[in-house]
């Protein structure tokens, strides 16, 4: 995902979590009030994104965590249905 | 498996009349019919010409609110008796909700209750809506733009009497594509409004209410992973919740593409996967609306790319 791919995502992300900000993209990620996003190094496998802000960097191995862990971090609480369900199971 | 069919209306949308034109056809006496009426004095059962022994009145309260027990008990009932030679053995079983009602409990009820799904299946949801004021009723009731949402067919009633077409429009600004008749007093044929829900998406104009209803659309001409699919779903039942009223469709999956995968969930709760025989027209791509409220246009279409982007890298 390109930092402006990732801009789309996470702005479409906020208003669905009925959240106002604005994101935007900067080298190698995108930045969202005091929140940082970026794409986590090669090397870093399985990591794939880093969330950063003030003295705190949180490592996410998927785009879901990556929701989750920006979800949290903007305060929207988390998700209203944690995991499927699949009828008669 | 007894089929069973939801049919549901905001108040005074006429879904008694259909019933009891229902009920009047010989091909379609031999069904059950459960009435769920809000209020201390239920009359609508009353008005229903079927046999008394498969009309079931639920009178204590909105179905949508007590579902978890009645509707399941009711139906297991029902079909103790119907074993038992208590009561004709019926073909089918029609719900009709209270005009109040949400459905989406009653549908998690009927895809959730551990007895109900052993014997029974649910296939398809029926809305009707009133051509003289079913429009201004959509605008102002949040109960009955549910009910259009999670329709698999709608009937505009009272024809004669009010404006159909404007109805009708209101109806496809909540789900585009929805299959949608108009009949007078229920003069229409049952086989077509209580088939099983049609899982191809007609793909129309996405639609937009001005409150932020509508349904989404997502085509993909490359097949879908069946890791991403899940795992797109899930992110979506997570960050959209209530948001996300139902979603339906055909999928190409990367792992069985000659055949189209059927997916249907309501809200969180997904169906188990159906399969056809052969695609639809010969249309082998994924077709897939969500219907839902505040759910940014783009966001499904960028998360599930975003995800299969992810599993292919993998």
């Amino acid at each position: 995902m390109t930092p402006p791919e990732l801009r789309d995502l996470l702005s479409d992300a906020l208003a669905l979590w009925e959240v106002p900000g604005r994101v935007a993209v900067f080298e190698g990620g995108v930045e969202l009030g005091g929140l940082r996003v970026t794409a986590a190094a090669r090397d870093d496998l399985p990591i794939r994104w880093w969330i950063e802000r003030a003295g705190q960097r949180r490592p996410c191995t998927s785009v879901s965590g990556l929701l989750r862990g920006v979800r949290n971090a903007v305060g929207a609480g988390e998700g209203e249905a944690r995991r499927l369900r699949v009828a008669g199971a | 498996m007894i089929p069973v069919s939801v049919v549901t209306g905001f108040l005074g949308a006429g879904k008694t009349t259909l019933l009891r034109r229902v009920l009047a056809d010989p091909d379609w006496a031999d069904s059950a019919v459960i009435v769920n009426e809000f209020g201390e004095v239920a009359l609508d059962h009353e008005l229903l010409a079927a046999s008394e022994e498969v009309l079931v009145n639920v009178s204590t309260g909105c179905l949508c609110c007590l579902v978890r027990t009645d509707l399941g008990t009711t139906l297991m009932e029902l079909a103790r008796k119907r074993a038992a030679g208590e009561v004709p053995a019926y073909r089918r079983v029609l719900v009709e909700t209270s005009g109040l009602a949400d459905p989406a409990p009653i549908l998690h009820a009927l895809m959730t209750e551990a007895l109900v799904i052993e014997t029974h299946r649910l296939i398809s949801v029926v809305t009707l809506v009133d051509a003289v004021v079913g429009t201004a009723v959509l605008e102002r009731h949040p109960e009955a733009r549910r009910q259009v949402m999670l329709a698999d067919r709608v009937l505009v009633t009272k024809p004669d009497l009010g404006d159909a077409a404007a109805a009708e429009a209101a109806v496809r600004g909540l789900q585009a594509g929805l299959a949608v008749r108009a009949a007078v007093r229920g003069a229409v044929e049952p086989e077509w409004l209580f088939a099983p829900g049609d899982p191809v998406v007609p793909v129309e104009a996405v639609a937009r209410h001005s409150e932020g209803v509508g349904s989404i659309v997502i085509e993909r001409e490359a097949p879908v992973a069946a890791l991403a699919l899940t795992l797109w779903m899930q992110a979506l039942a997570e960050h959209a919740g209530a948001k996300l009223l139902r979603l339906k469709g055909l999928v190409a999956l990367a792992e069985e593409p000659m055949r189209p995968m059927v997916v249907h969930a309501v809200q969180h709760l997904v169906h188990p996967p159906e399969w056809l025989a052969e695609w639809p027209g010969g249309e082998r791509r994924t077709r897939i609306v969500l219907i839902g409220q505040g759910i940014p246009q783009h966001f499904p279409a960028r998360l599930l790319a975003a995800i299969e982007a992810e599993v292919a890298a993998a």
